[in-house]
């Protein structure tokens, strides 16, 4: 896994942007972005070379579900992976957002440990 | 008792009994027109919001705490590494200052040597216990994201309250200039309010209780989740 690629996290929470990059540089990975919701993430997305997207779900102007969808609909990112962080936790949204193509999903409140096991699933997954 | 006090109390007797039937009659009345109105639908809307405003400050208020306990538990883990690097160093400064003003035999310039060897040895463990708990209190923070939600959620709930209990004063005052200022009064924060309402059954925020229908308590449940669906 390469320790120096582009990774955006989503979060309309600052603290919550702050303590995920924290975790993400105690990981080693050091470039890191942030938006404040879906909306500002597509834009950044689209302009940026991201290889790696953290995202909340309940988030104003656009939720990370439907980001999500628009991402997978999008040719030149929809291959990119997607791991949701979010404190919704009814067996319906994890499927509605496994159905969206999510790579993983993690439910708030979350450890270290949680965040660094579902990275090194997702990119063992992808063969990376 | 007085023949005189029990008259007077026997005539505040009667004089309550009647006042007691009158508001009997008034209460009836009121209860009435508000069916008639349809207000008492509003009323009770407002009441059932309240045990729900009252769970979420339960959860604010639990979240909080758990947090602050989590980061004094922390420091308190913390504080007595940092005081033991900090009291070693010194020690072994004050030893090594002491040797070269006055060079002393090799035996006991030797076990100096060994000592601040093992003191450099330890440093590095020290100090990842220390950044350990550094970022145990960092992740004590994330109550503000799962409290803010439900804040949010509950400042909705409010404002819902406060909209039925306008409602229902707006139709129990008599028309006039009262009642105008109150129906604008509405208007504008009706307008004011463009939030668009969350109706989405996918947005809910925290889970309060970990217990109830279709709810994951845990990491272990998602997981297990995703496994059943062949994710």
């Amino acid at each position: 896994m390469d320790k120096g690629m582009s990774i955006l996290v989503v979060d309309d929470f600052p603290t919550m942007r702050r303590i995920v990059r924290s975790l993400l540089k105690e990981l080693g990975f050091t470039n890191v972005e942030e938006a404040e919701d879906g909306q500002e993430a597509l834009g950044k997305l689209k302009g940026g070379d991201f290889e790696f997207v953290v995202s909340d779900w309940n988030m104003p102007n656009l939720d990370g579900l439907e980001m999500l969808k628009q991402i997978r609909a999008d040719e030149a990112m929809k291959a990119l992976p997607v791991l949701m962080v979010t404190a919704e936790a009814k067996k319906e949204n994890i499927v509605a957002a496994a159905q969206a193509g999510a790579n993983g999903y993690i439910v708030k409140p979350f450890t270290a440990a949680t965040l660094e096991e579902k990275l090194n699933k997702i990119f063992e997954k992808l063969g990376k | 008792m007085s023949g005189e006090a029990r008259q007077v109390a026997a005539h505040e007797g009667a004089h309550g009994d009647d006042l007691v039937v009158r508001i009997g009659q008034l209460t009836r009345m009121l209860r009435e027109s508000m069916r008639e109105l349809g207000l008492d639908k509003e009323v009770e809307k407002a009441a059932e919001a309240i045990p729900d405003a009252r769970a979420r400050l339960n959860y604010v208020a639990s979240m909080t705490e758990q947090a602050a306990d989590r980061a004094l538990n922390a420091v308190d883990r913390a504080q007595p590494l940092q005081n033991e690097i900090e009291s070693r160093a010194e020690s072994l400064d004050q030893q090594w200052q002491t040797w070269f003003e006055n060079p002393m035999e090799l035996d006991q310039a030797r076990q100096l040597v060994t000592d601040t060897r093992g003191y450099l040895a330890a440093v590095p463990e020290m100090a990842r216990e220390t950044s350990k708990e550094l970022l145990e209190i960092m992740m004590a923070q994330d109550f503000q994201d799962l409290t803010g939600q439900v804040i949010k959620k509950m400042m909705e709930v409010i404002l819902e309250v406060e909209n039925q209990l306008l409602q229902v004063l707006l139709e129990s005052v008599p028309e006039g200039d009262e009642r105008e200022a109150l129906k604008q009064r509405m208007e504008d924060r009706n307008a004011a309010d463009t939030r668009k309402r969350e109706e989405a059954s996918l947005v809910n925020g925290p889970q309060l209780t970990a217990e109830g229908e279709g709810i994951v308590s845990n990491q272990d449940q998602v997981d297990d989740l995703l496994d059943e669906l062949g994710f």
